[in-house]
């Protein structure tokens, strides 16, 4: 995360974004599909498990070899709400905005996301969504779901 | 093992406070040495602290010598804060049962206190969103009310639970802390007025949510045979417990049921050898509305999905199966995060010695305290039985 010319560079400790490059993170592999506009996770190669979030030791076996695989684009919402006030720094300008948990189509697998291009008076349990990359100002990225 | 009783209690007044996290400290200890007349502070020989999120609320670390230093004690025997969000205060009160239980220490006092108001909202906002999974789920915008604004939407897709149901809860609480002068909202609200408040996070408005609050609260703890030297009414710690799972919110397997809480609920009162017909009155984590109706499942008082006719039929009030939050509840104190633990605890004591006024007096012999932290995942309860 270098200092970029017209970045505005937010103490580290109210960075709510992940460190994303190599030097910083093992799984660096999953931002860098996220840019390819891929939603990946890490699969245990010794036990099969999905594991959400990316590992880098599986928590079922204890087995640290990981494949990583793509998970679907396109999931329902399992439960959203809107945050009207009260948002934490960097994200005031946003408001309101709607969070919600993401079922994964086809996988058991939920994912927690904003969730853009409806408001929360447009959306009801079930709606179909699907994964948007949102590129941040400094360069990371990070996955958002939309309507 | 010895028996462990609380012998005395103290709180300062809660609210948004023009008094920092070192003032707070020394306000509910003195409230609790006033209450233990006599004890000298030297014979105190431990001291847990509970408490959350100093350092990124006071800009403070190292919290509980610092609370020490307020409070003149030189612990002998054990000195620590414990960390665990919303149940920090809890976490030391159980660290202090364990020392003295094992002999460890002979007299323990515990404090939970939180400073949480600062001059940037936004910068509070911020921290609260660290309790979760600051990288994956914080970094969404998530913090407390948006996580049980979709628990309570689940509820009400799932069991046809009502915001009126949900608003009738923080009328109760309300109620209660009307008479409680130390609580940060001791005022009465109307259906109307919870049902009009502004929203927050959808169907939460803003009286169905805990609110933003500094406050610290203390107990005395020792073992039975000095117990019943120190007063007159000790009050047991008859039994303890506690269950969690992992933090993350997506792998949760139920935003409307919590197993956890069924389970810290059922060791608590099996370790206490009694049942929750037992019990005389409960303190409840009631962080928003929709808490305590699915707490009034977990414990087994309604049926899954019954929770909201449970309030419907005044069953959590006085007069009714098990009168609920008489201390009014996070709702109406106010949430200091490490402190409401060991709050719920001052409550049930202050009950059975009759020291809270008449309008929300119980009374009994057996009290129960649920606390829950982070988004639901971790329970802890505490079982309290009056000695004669």
């Amino acid at each position: 995360m270098g200092e970029e010319k017209g970045v505005r560079r937010v103490p580290y400790l109210l960075d709510f974004y992940p460190l994303q490059g190599e030097e910083h993170t093992r799984i660096h592999p999953f931002f860098t599909h996220l840019t390819e506009g891929r939603l990946t996770t890490t699969r245990c190669k010794a036990c099969g498990e999905v594991l959400w979030q990316p590992r880098v030791v599986c928590p079922h076996c204890n087995g640290e070899e990981m494949d990583w695989i793509d998970l679907p684009q396109e999931g329902e919402l399992h439960a959203f709400t809107s945050v009207t006030v009260g948002a934490p720094m960097g994200m005031e300008d946003d408001l309101p905005f709607v969070v919600g948990i993401v079922k994964l189509r086809g996988t058991g697998l939920k994912v927690l996301a904003r969730i853009d291009g409806a408001s929360y008076e447009d959306l009801s349990i079930g709606q179909a969504v699907r994964l948007k990359v949102q590129p941040l100002e400094d360069g990371r990225v990070w996955f958002r779901f939309q309507v | 093992m010895r028996k462990v009783a609380v012998v005395g209690t103290g709180l300062g007044k809660w609210g948004v406070r023009s008094a920092t996290l070192k003032e707070l400290a020394q306000e509910a200890g003195k409230a609790l040495f006033d209450d233990v007349e006599g004890l000298p502070r030297e014979e105190v020989d431990s001291l847990l602290v509970g408490c959350a999120l100093a350092e990124r609320l006071a800009f403070q670390s190292y919290v509980a010598p610092l609370v020490a230093e307020q409070l003149g004690i030189n612990p002998t025997r054990m000195l620590a804060r414990t960390e665990l969000a919303c149940v920090s205060g809890q976490s030391a009160l159980k660290m202090a049962y364990m020392a003295i239980a094992t002999g460890l220490s002979d007299i323990a006092l515990v404090m939970g206190l939180e400073k949480m108001n600062t001059p940037d909202m936004s910068e509070t906002q911020t921290s609260m969103a660290c309790v979760l999974d600051r990288e994956w789920e914080g970094v969404n915008g998530m913090t407390a009310p948006p996580y049980f604004a979709m628990v309570a939407q689940r509820h009400m897709h799932e069991y046809g639970t009502t915001q009126e149901q949900m608003a009738m809860v923080s009328v109760k609480n309300h109620r209660f802390s009307a008479t409680n002068p130390y609580a940060h909202f001791p005022k009465e609200v109307s259906m109307n007025r919870v049902l009009n408040s502004p929203s927050i996070s959808p169907p939460l408005n803003l009286l169905d949510c805990s609110g933003i609050t500094d406050g610290a609260a203390a107990v005395l703890l020792t073992h039975g045979d000095a117990a019943k030297e120190m007063t007159d009414t000790p009050v047991f710690i008859e039994g303890l417990g506690q269950a969690a799972t992992g933090n993350l919110t997506a792998n949760l397997p139920s935003l409307t049921s919590w197993p956890t809480m069924r389970r810290a609920v059922r060791d608590a009162l099996k370790m206490a050898g009694a049942t929750i017909h037992d019990m005389d009155l409960a303190e409840l984590h009631d962080c928003f509305t929709i808490s305590e109706i699915i707490e009034y499942e977990e414990l087994g008082l309604a049926e899954k999905g019954k929770g909201g006719r449970f309030i419907e039929e005044g069953q959590s009030d006085i007069g009714g199966k098990l009168p609920i939050n008489t201390r009014g509840g996070l709702l109406g104190c106010g949430h200091p995060l490490g402190a409401t633990g060991v709050a719920q605890v001052v409550e049930v004591v202050q009950q059975f010695k009759a020291q809270v006024p008449s309008q929300r007096y119980v009374g009994g012999e057996w009290g129960l305290c649920h606390n829950l932290s982070g988004n639901a995942n971790n329970h802890g309860v505490v079982v309290l039985r009056r000695g004669s």
